[in-house]
């Protein structure tokens, strides 16, 4: 009798165990994933230069790690600097001309989201588009990087006067 | 090197304990020690890998030998073959609990050399008050006349004695890095919280006097060892306050189960060394069967789970609303961070050092670093479940042998 009331308690208290640590979260206590890069990420009606900036950098991240495949994430740290983008392209074998090619595409994604979300007019994002496809890696991976200077300093790359791009900007 | 003690104990128990019957267990027994001090030495003073390796083999030979021919000393000092077994049983299982505490406490206190030099003492003064029986069967030359007589070893006991010994070795072993790579504990702090495992087994023992079935002792044994491996594969937090109650399952568990295995192992049996050696055998081959199950699947998961805890922390830089060019800044000090520390999970906070000195940004900095830390320890305490749920399987599927043990022999 003592041995079925060992076995017994021994099933309790392991099911007790379990069953409060599944309760209180156990299962789903894992890194939250992130977005697929190929998937469109919504931009929340931006105010100001800087969060415009800061969602076109994510969108240019996001197009460009689609391009790569690899996630945004990956493709972000790859960025943060010369050392950290040779490791990358050693690990994932990205040529620079890849990753240039990529990161163009990435930025002509982010004018596209930022057009679409209204942030940017179409008057500012058609002659935006033609230079990105131009632009050499190194100014594209500065400008994913500092997205804010593509946008302050868009008359730079469009001979407009500043009161102009005012204008244009929300 | 993890497994090379235990592989050689696995396969030398059974010729040491036959060893053992040849020569006598007096004999065996001091030789055994003496061979397991001097190993241990050179454990200690060992200056490469392979000649640590190397020594631990002789050592577990020694070892093989010296605990084998315990259990055929015994009866002459407790007084009946039953208690013997008993006794053998639940000090094999204490020194499974304890093992990794006292380790862990030594190694962070003075030195991984000084657990070796430490073993050197404890065997040549166990070996001292066998000396007198070796010398008596030395001089009446005691040969076992019935070597070619033993039966046949217990099968089924034995099996569920291998299969609980590689979930017990699993939960050791794993909580240890858990707490010591994972959560990045000193070893000193990882051997505090897994004392509670030795502790339970105490309680667990006490538990062993008032329950005479062997059965019902060695089911609810393993249950509770699965169990409490089962929370540790859903830990809802990284809280070393929740691997507690699962460590007292463990505790409890092992020191059922394995003193009720090797009892039901041993009853009945002579000669007992052999049986013993069975016993010993078992549960090193559990133990070896159990890491090199679970050592490359907890490995490709914490591989997996840093990067993965590495991305979801960058996204929560990357969806912050902080300056972008402090975002690019923290970037590329949490890439040189990870780049530093290749291969471990991470401690992140230095990447966050200094801080803005600005009260708004420094506020944003701070809620980010703890947000990317706790992504990382989320990865950390994740990389362990799916070998944590595996070895409570393996915990389960040692009911059955238990149950046919049953069947069979009781």
């Amino acid at each position: 009798m003592r041995g079925r009331v060992l076995v017994i308690g021994a099933v309790v208290a392991s099911l007790a165990l379990v069953g409060a640590y599944l309760a209180a979260g156990g299962s789903s206590y894992e890194p939250e994933h992130v977005q697929n890069p190929c998937q469109p990420r919504p931009w929340s009606n931006p105010q100001g230069l800087g969060e415009i900036a800061n969602q076109f950098t994510n969108s240019a991240l996001d197009g460009a790690a689609c391009k790569l495949g690899v996630t945004r994430e990956t493709l972000a740290r790859a960025l943060a600097s010369p050392e950290a983008r040779k490791r990358f392209s050693e690990r994932f074998h990205v040529t620079d001309a890849k990753l240039a090619a990529a990161i163009r595409a990435g930025l002509i994604r982010a004018v596209d989201d930022a057009e679409e979300a209204g942030a940017l007019s179409p008057i500012l994002a058609a002659p935006l588009r033609e230079t990105l496809q131009r632009i050499p890696l190194q100014e594209a991976i500065e400008l994913v990087n500092n997205a804010r200077s593509l946008l302050g300093n868009a008359q730079g790359f469009l001979g407009l006067g500043e009161s102009i791009l005012e204008n244009f900007l929300p | 090197m993890l497994v090379s003690f235990n592989l050689v104990m696995a396969l030398a128990a059974v010729p040491a304990a036959l060893l053992a019957r040849r020569v006598g267990p007096g004999r065996a027994a001091a030789v055994g020690l003496a061979i397991f001090a001097g190993a241990g030495l050179a454990c200690g003073l060992a200056d490469s890998l392979a000649t640590l390796i190397a020594a631990r083999c002789v050592q577990a030979i020694g070892g093989a030998a010296a605990v084998t021919a315990a259990l055929e000393l015994l009866p002459a000092t407790v007084g009946s073959e039953r208690r013997a077994a008993t006794v053998w049983a639940a000090a094999g299982a204490t020194g499974a609990a304890l093992g990794p505490a006292v380790g862990g406490l030594l190694t962070e206190l003075v030195s991984w050399q000084s657990i070796f030099f430490l073993q050197v003492p404890l065997a040549l003064g166990a070996a001292v008050p066998i000396l007198a029986v070796a010398k008596h069967e030395a001089a009446t030359g005691v040969i076992e006349p019935e070597l070619r007589r033993t039966g046949r070893p217990h099968l089924w006991a034995n099996l569920a004695l291998a299969m609980v010994s590689a979930a017990i070795a699993a939960a050791l072993f794993l909580l240890v890095l858990l707490l010591i790579e994972g959560w990045r504990l000193s070893p000193i702090e990882a051997a505090l919280v897994v004392t509670v495992m030795p502790l339970a087994a105490l309680l667990g023992s006490r538990l062993t006097e008032m329950v005479a079935d062997a059965r019902s002792r060695a089911a609810a044994g393993a249950i509770l060892v699965s169990g409490g491996l089962a929370g540790l594969a859903f830990l809802p937090k990284a809280t070393v306050a929740l691997t507690v109650p699962p460590q007292i399952l463990v505790g409890i568990g092992l020191s059922l189960v394995l003193s009720a295995l090797t009892e039901t192992a041993l009853g009945g049996r002579a000669p007992q060394a052999i049986h013993g050696g069975w016993t010993i055998s078992a549960r090193h081959a559990g133990v070896v069967i159990g890491l090199l199950l679970l050592t490359p699947i907890f490995t490709h998961d914490i591989a997996e789970q840093r990067h993965d805890a590495i991305d979801a922390g960058t996204a929560v830089i990357l969806d912050s609303p902080v300056n972008p060019l402090l975002k690019l800044d923290l970037a590329q000090r949490v890439s040189d961070r990870l780049e530093e520390e290749k291969g471990k999970v991470p401690t992140i906070g230095p990447a966050f050092e200094p801080l803005p000195s600005d009260p708004a940004e420094r506020a944003e900095v701070v809620q980010l670093r703890e947000e990317l830390q706790d992504q990382l320890d989320r990865g950390a305490t994740h990389a362990f479940s799916t070998s944590f749920i595996l070895a409570a399987l393996l915990g389960l599927i040692a009911l059955f042998p238990i149950a046919l043990a049953r069947r069979v022999d009781l």
